[in-house]
């Protein structure tokens, strides 16, 4: 791809121009450090580097298009053997990425293709809706809508689970904007390190609700009647109890269109009058810990269990498992750039979260858009997908395009486009 | 001297044995033994060692003789270098067992005072309060279950206990976690506490063979011990046949499976408890057989544990996906053509010759290895019968 070294030119210029803004990760000789060239996209990993200087000459000389360090620890990080790098522990790393879960806006930008039939779509889809087949080239997209519920997944893990449910300070929690669809947090912690596999599955399991046993917490049948959950009880049962009293408080109408949604509750009209007409009894049984009785007419235990879950949906934490649970995963890192954007992989501290926009950032020195110019200078490129979204970056709206397009626009979406592999150079 | 002095009698596994009994916990195996079989303690300790590991073969839920003496720190060190010198994996189970379930009734009856002393002196981040927390509350219709706790302890210390008993009560996600802490009442802290001494022993199990040799030549160059040795192996053998194939299988509480299993089971089964490998077709007929018979999902991922490339999250993964589909065993056609009948190698009469139907009057084949269970179970339920006295009236 004779674009790939043009964009390797505009990555290394990047590399020299801002080596000395380029964060140092703690503990930096004792990390793993991975590169995916331009030239294949094949992964050099087990690679050490004894100073700053050295990853930053690398940078400059090789110039990948990805690059990863580790969350472990190891006394001979650059050995190729696993057994032999000397594990010293690992960072507690969640991802959230949000290629992995729904959100509405990708009825409008992600576009899929069935290399089968031919069939194509917008949406997130698993398998083709017509031929069944999973044989899919997907071209997903990003936009605010999207970004803004991977930050919130992250705001939400931060302050309703890590900090009053596993008392991390907030210190110790370096968190970072994946340079693409999601959100990194990493937990600097030395006793957090020692957790073993087992036990990162067993804190991912929490955040997440998995496994969670309604009946062990509380929720029995008995005699005819469903008891549920006590304020008391510490931990899910009170993360439960409160939203569900949250969406008590809410009016008939939005309950009505909450418990019908079918992507969440997907009750029947009768269950949903039921449940409002309960309402209010509904809440003084969960206000009072002497009274848990939730019998309410035709809410079998499995329609409570049915229920619950996606309470526990809506308040468990969107995470990508494999990458907490895998001691030997090597994540972004800071300051690199994604070879699939060209944006910056932005850290940021927990309180730059809220105002934080990635796709329109005004704080110059947390904007991952790197490639713009003070002159506003365009350049020329030629679509080559069949159909390529609305991108919206900086306040402006670009596209949607349409295979064989020459377009003119600022230096920054050229570079997207490039590097999202939609579009060359003309 | 510290309380915790008196407390390394009655757990000797505790780190501090190392600072209050350093002359023994810290000498060279072998002097230590030399000078214990060579006192006159040592009439006792051979004894109770023995009526330990008789206990431990004889299934017994407790040690009948434990004691909290300085003998008791004794048989913990003589009990893990025997361990490591019979380097027998089912054997130290048994032993580990027995041990362990000791240590949790034992810590059970201790007081708070004592608890909190032993979780500090494992380096345990567990908070006694002085006020009681309620931490869980079920209500049903007037009853009321309130579960109170002065204990609290870390959730990295909990997940380090707790992580690898897959017990949905014992998931993080089913506990009181709050402000980094698992709120857990002192019977459950010592259940993990159990487990922690089952480990602790078991972890003496994996030994390079060569080194063991030669180790096991200078202790047995101490007669007393080298007796010791003895005598335990000859129990040993003597009860190994019992339960070989009951060390982590049973179908209900109490009631040994293994006899009424046909030789394809009892092969793939003795494969798995030896830690060989197994084939695919062993692995999934040997999960549907035991889903078949209702094991508890725990249990049948135990029965692969012993397996070379044994990984716990997977193995969890596939039974848990067979009990959900709900198989059914191959039968004795498919295992023949899978080669995994084993009539012919165990030259087992049912499975060669078949059984009498009474109601067609003709000699029948077992067509399916449930089939021989059941019948098998009919079998030995008409035994215990004396007056029913034709065994081979069951029909299919």
């Amino acid at each position: 791809m004779p674009d790939n070294k043009y964009l390797k030119r505009l990555f290394q210029a990047y590399y020299k121009e801002n080596q000395s803004v380029i964060p140092i990760l703690n503990l930096f000789e004792q990390r793993e450090f991975g590169f995916i060239p331009w030239e294949k996209q094949i992964m050099n990993r087990h690679i050490g580097f004894t100073s700053p200087i050295n990853l930053k000459k690398y940078f400059i000389n090789n110039t990948p298009k990805h690059a990863y360090s580790s969350g472990s620890l190891f006394i001979r990080p650059e050995n190729q053997d696993m057994q032999e790098k000397g594990y010293q522990g690992c960072d507690l790393i969640f991802d959230i990425d949000v290629d992995h879960f729904y959100t509405p806006c990708k009825e409008h930008h992600d576009i899929w293709y069935c290399k089968e039939c031919g069939e194509k779509g917008k949406g997130m889809v698993k398998k083709c809706p017509k031929c069944g087949k999973l044989k899919l080239k997907k071209l997903n997209w990003i936009c605010e809508d999207c970004l803004n519920v991977a930050k919130n997944e992250i705001i939400k893990l931060i302050y309703n689970f890590l900090i009053p449910d596993f008392n991390i300070n907030i210190e110790k929690m370096k968190i970072a904007f994946s340079g693409h669809r999601g959100y990194h947090l990493k937990v600097e912690d030395e006793n957090i390190r020692t957790l073993s596999s087992d036990d990162r599955r067993e804190v991912i399991d929490y955040i997440t609700g998995e496994n969670i046993s309604f009946e062990i917490l509380g929720l029995q049948e008995k005699g005819g009647n469903i008891f549920g959950f006590s304020r008391e009880t510490i931990g899910w049962p009170q993360k439960i109890i409160n939203r569900i009293e949250k969406l008590l408080s809410k009016s008939n109408l939005e309950i009505e269109t909450i418990l019908s949604d079918k992507r969440k509750f997907n009750l029947s009209q009768s269950l949903i009058e039921n449940f409002i007409n309960f309402k209010d009894n509904f809440h003084k049984i969960i206000t009072n810990n002497h009274n848990n009785n939730w019998t309410l007419v035709g809410f079998s235990l499995n329609a409570w269990n049915k229920f619950l879950k996606t309470i526990i949906a809506e308040i468990g934490i969107e995470v990508d498992v494999p990458v907490s649970i895998d001691i030997h995963r090597l994540i972004r890192y800071p300051g690199s750039l994604h070879g699939k954007t060209g944006f910056k992989v932005q850290e940021l501290y927990p309180d730059d979260l809220d105002d934080f926009n990635p796709l329109n950032e005004t704080i110059e020195k947390l904007d991952p858009i790197v490639f713009k110019s003070e002159k506003a200078v365009t350049q020329k490129i030629e679509i080559i997908e069949p159909e390529v979204p609305i991108t919206k970056i900086k306040g402006k709206t670009y596209g949607p395009y349409t295979k064989g397009e020459k377009i003119e626009v600022p230096h920054y979406i050229a570079v997207f486009l490039l590097c999202k592999g939609v579009a060359k150079t003309i | 001297m510290s309380d915790i002095y008196d407390l390394v009698k009655r757990y000797p596994w505790l780190p501090s044995l190392k600072t209050y009994y350093s002359n023994i916990a810290l000498r060279n195996p072998l002097d230590f033994l030399n000078e214990i079989f060579s006192s006159n303690k040592s009439k006792d300790l051979k004894n109770r060692v023995l009526n330990l590991f008789t206990d431990a073969f004889n299934n017994i839920e407790q040690i009948s003789d434990y004691s909290f003496d300085e003998t008791n720190i004794n048989i913990y060190l003589i009990l893990r270098i025997l361990l490591y010198a019979l380097n027998d994996k089912i054997l130290s189970n048994r032993v580990a067992n027995i041990y362990s379930k000791t240590t949790y009734n034992v810590l059970n009856k201790e007081n708070e005072y004592n608890l909190d002393c032993i979780y500090k002196d494992l380096d345990l981040e567990v908070n006694y309060e002085e006020k009681p927390t309620v931490y869980k509350k079920i209500v049903l219709k007037s009853q009321e279950e309130i579960s109170r706790t002065n204990f609290k302890i870390s959730f990295i210390d909990y997940l380090k206990l707790a992580s690898k008993l897959k017990d949905d009560y014992r998931k993080l996600v089913n506990n009181a976690l709050q402000h980094g802490y698992v709120y857990i009442k002192p019977e459950s802290l010592n259940r993990l506490l159990q487990e922690h001494v089952r480990m602790k022993l078991l972890a003496q199990n994996i030994r390079e063979s060569t080194n063991l040799d030669v180790f096991k030549e200078k202790l047995f160059e101490i007669q007393e011990f080298k007796e010791l040795y003895d005598t335990i192996v000859a129990i040993w053998e003597l009860k190994k046949d019992e339960f070989e194939y009951t060390v982590d299988i049973t179908f209900k509480e109490g009631q040994d499976m293994s006899k009424v299993f046909p030789p394809c089971i009892k092969e793939i089964l003795s494969k798995a408890q030896e830690g060989q490998n197994l084939i695919h077709t062993e692995r999934l007929f040997i999960l549907w057989v035991l889903n078949a018979l209702k094991y508890p999902e725990d249990k049948i991922i135990n029965v692969f544990s012993t397996l070379p490339d044994f990984d716990r999250e997977k193995t969890a993964y596939q039974v848990k996906y067979a009990i959900k589909k709900g198989y059914t065993p191959y039968s004795c056609k498919s295992l023949k053509s899978y080669t995994l009948c084993m009539a012919n190698k165990y030259k087992d009469k049912l499975c060669l010759n078949g059984y009498f139907s009474k109601k067609l009057q003709e000699q029948r084949q077992i067509s399916h290895p449930l089939f021989y269970i059941q019948y098998k179970q009919f079998v030995a339920s008409i035994k215990t019968k004396p007056e029913k006295t034709n065994l081979n009236d069951k029909d299919a």
